[in-house]
């Protein structure tokens, strides 16, 4: 097939372009019927997603849901990837046609972004989204007028319901219209040292030189990614243009005025509903000592619920796998086949399985936050805290997305727009305790307290203490990441409004996290299982005595050989091989102690009775400890590189940790042994 | 006629700071080594805005939407008094 015949045949591009928390990614889903993650709060999206749909004529397209930004002139690393996109540099091949998704309810704020879009001389769309939010707060936008000033067709929509979707996939017809004119006019000399630049840029062989030669004006921070040639040619066209503004400045003045020009033609304000409901619920969930308050006991609330809730559904857990593991002994001879299907299969991938109950009520909660717009408020309630180790409220919520998985968590770090608060904030996340130590965190913590209050708090203490650490380690590696004794860091957020949860957004989510959980335990943990069955039950003890067993085994000569280790934290073998097999995955902690220990049922209080007969309470508290902060994670450690571009920052980080986690159980060993 | 306090401060422009809670206030001027990110979020020229909280961040109102701004930053921004 020629070249020629394959161009023809790929898919025109789209690229969603707009500020955070406008509702790209749910008109994304909308448009392709993706599962990508919304959010009521800005810095959702950090990376590219695409998904294909079809116009109404049968067109396919493929869609491009880009990182929110306020600017092209990006801040932040998430910013640069939709800037990237749209001048088609570092590998990002540029979109067919940019849509351009607004705010309705506050055109203003929005409109310069699309006349950058439109500067960049890119074909596009306006969508105009939240017309009802606009129309409940005494804000009509006349869409055609506004079509006629902008140059680009509008689409007033609605993406939560799906209104107006349909009215935009016709906009999308193909071919696709060609550039808007540009309306306004900055001054000469700016529109000639653009022009100047674009010239010398085109001599040097760069890809679209005209944008960059406009971004290349407006962004000092982007000049430092040119070649040092093209860095020459910037300076040389700055050097001309006899003082006053920057072309970067002037351009920008123009925009604005255009702006203010369009809204006064195109919107028209009357009294309509303020906020008032927002208002009242900030003022009591943002009062700097109660709202602090409220924040602790919402999470309180969300580890009682993980122990209330889950009771019933985790009995019926257990009982499935416990009938599965009878059935299985008294269908099958006795015999090592047997004894894998039930030891090692049944028993491993049950022992994690029973705490998916938990696992979903913490998504849940978390899915909650999210959706009605408190995750915003979270942060900044926690600014003030933040400030005194260095970061802002703006680091608390990747921080926060850390509680679920440190990895999503580590690439929300790309919404901060400071390299070193966001350098600081990845080294530290990954003590933020995730989903995959609750089930050891399920497992131990009955052990030290009963009853659901007690519990709950007890985790609660679990989860507090990586938070304040992490803090207090950030307060001391403050200097090393490079930031001033004195440095002030900036809060700038959206506060959104509240909203009701998107119950079927947060119904899809559980159901990912849950498939995603089953598929885990159906694979890793299932294979890590009959792995770790096997080294545990060969070779086989001379003696034939089931209590000989594990010491003979292959496993519990690793044991041995790590028990010079961990004998200090109060460990055995079997508690050194369990923690050396979960930094394969945390959750294997649990097979690993059930298969150890053959314990028959996969009833989890069969495995703690075990615990209790065999460790006093310091050990159960030096491996809680651990577990709060050992990095056990290597897809964590190689995110971390990537996203901090050093091997060296990851494999400290990951070395670090892992000390920091030892001497740590170790002082709680013998510290606890002291008083208990 | 006598200026009052009150008369002086709607003729003249204080920092976000310092302008009182719960009042309308016009955008005068944005300055420092953020502006451009101000302006981008909102905080830009002849804008209206109606400061909501006081505080380590500030909460005002722009165009609609709610905003939260530390406190060093909003003394960038200078603004008259509307109401």
């Amino acid at each position: 097939m020629s070249e020629a015949l394959v161009q023809e045949q790929a898919a025109p591009r789209l690229a969603l372009v707009g500020h955070p928390n406008v509702g790209k990614s749910t008109l994304f889903n909308a448009l392709t019927g993706s599962r990508a993650k919304v959010g009521n709060y800005g810095g959702v999206t950090v990376g590219v997603k695409t998904g294909e749909l079809f116009t109404p004529h049968g067109q396919k397209l493929e869609l491009a849901d880009l990182p929110g930004c306020l600017s092209l002139v990006s801040r932040a690393d998430d910013e640069a990837v939709t800037r990237d996109v749209l001048l088609g540099i570092n590998g990002a091949p540029a979109p067919d046609l940019v849509v351009c998704v607004v705010d309705a309810s506050a055109l203003e704020r929005h409109l310069p972004l699309v006349l950058q879009v439109i500067e960049l001389r890119l074909p596009a769309v306006l969508v105009l989204n939240k017309i009802d939010l606009a129309e409940s707060q005494g804000v009509s936008v006349d869409a055609t007028l506004l079509s006629e000033e902008v140059g680009l067709p509008v689409i007033p929509i609605r993406a939560d319901e799906g209104v107006g979707v349909l009215d935009l996939k016709q906009a999308l017809r193909f071919p696709f219209p060609r550039s808007a004119p540009k309306s306004w006019h900055a001054a000469k000399k700016s529109e000639q040292a653009i022009g100047e630049l674009s010239e010398r840029f085109n001599a040097l062989g760069l890809v679209n030189p005209d944008r960059q030669a406009w971004l290349a004006l407006a962004d000092e921070g982007f000049r430092k990614n040119l070649s040092s040639e093209a860095q020459a040619e910037v300076h040389g066209v700055v050097e001309e243009s006899d003082g006053g503004l920057t072309p970067g400045e002037d351009l920008e003045s123009a925009r604005r005025e255009r702006v203010r020009e369009i809204v006064n033609i195109a919107v028209n304000e009357h009294a309509g509903e303020q906020s008032a409901l927002t208002d009242k619920i900030d003022a009591e969930l943002l009062h700097p000592v109660r709202g602090l308050l409220y924040l602790a006991l919402i999470f309180f609330l969300l580890f009682w619920s993980i122990f209330k809730w889950a009771e019933a559904p985790m009995t019926f857990v257990e009982d499935v796998f416990g009938a599965a593991g009878d059935f299985a002994r008294s269908a099958l001879p006795e015999g090592l086949f047997t004894d894998l299907i039930v030891e090692g299969i049944i028993g491993g991938v049950g022992g994690v399985v029973v705490f998916l109950p938990q696992i979903l009520l913490l998504f849940l909660f978390l899915g909650i936050l999210e959706s009605t717009g408190y995750m915003a408020r979270a942060a900044f309630l926690m600014d003030g805290v933040m400030s005194r180790v260095g970061l802002s409220g703006r680091s608390f919520l990747p921080l926060l997305s850390g509680y679920a998985c440190a990895i999503p968590g580590v690439m929300a770090t790309r919404s901060v727009p400071s390299a070193k608060e966001r350098l600081l904030t990845i080294l530290i996340l990954p003590w933020m305790s995730c989903s995959a130590r609750l089930p050891v965190y399920l497992l131990l913590i009955p052990l030290m307290v009963a009853g659901v209050f007690q519990q709950a708090l007890v985790m609660f203490g679990l989860y507090a203490l990586g938070t304040v650490t992490a803090f207090v380690v950030a307060r001391l590696l403050k200097g090393t990441v490079g930031l001033a004794k004195d440095h002030q860091p900036s809060f700038l957020m959206e506060l959104p409004p509240y909203r009701a949860p998107d119950w079927r957004y947060i119904a899809r989510h559980l159901l990912e996290r849950a498939t995603a959980f089953l598929v885990k335990a159906g694979t890793v943990i299932l294979a890590i299982s009959v792995i770790l069955w096997a080294l545990a039950t060969f070779p086989k003890a001379p003696s034939g005595e089931e209590s000989d067993q594990f010491e003979y085994s292959a496993m519990g000569r690793m044991g041995q050989a790590i028990e010079p280790v961990v004998a200090p934290l109060g460990w055995d073998a079997r508690l050194g091989t369990a923690m050396l097999a979960s930094f394969s995955a945390r959750e294997v902690f649990n097979s690993q102690v059930a298969i150890s220990y053959a314990v028959d049922e996969e009833d989890d209080d069969a495995v703690r009775e075990e615990f209790r007969r065999s460790y006093e309470l310091p050990t159960v508290l030096s491996l809680l400890v651990f577990y709060v902060f050992a990095l056990q994670c290597f897809p964590t450690t190689v995110v971390v590189a990537r996203e901090s571009k050093s091997w060296k920052v990851a494999i400290g980080q990951l070395a670090g940790m892992s000390i920091f986690a030892y001497v740590a159980a170790l002082a709680t060993f013998h510290l606890s042994a002291l008083f208990l | 006629m006598a200026l009052t306090p009150s008369k002086l401060f709607v003729d003249s422009t204080v920092s976000l700071t310092k302008a009182a809670a719960g009042c309308d206030l016009q955008v005068e001027s944005v300055g420092g080594p953020d502006c451009s990110q101000l302006r981008d979020l909102g905080f830009c020229e002849q804008m209206r805005v109606r400061k909501i909280a006081n505080g380590r961040n500030l909460i005002c109102t722009v165009c609609g939407s709610r905003l939260a701004i530390s406190s060093h930053l909003a003394d960038h921004i200078q603004v008259k008094q509307l109401s």
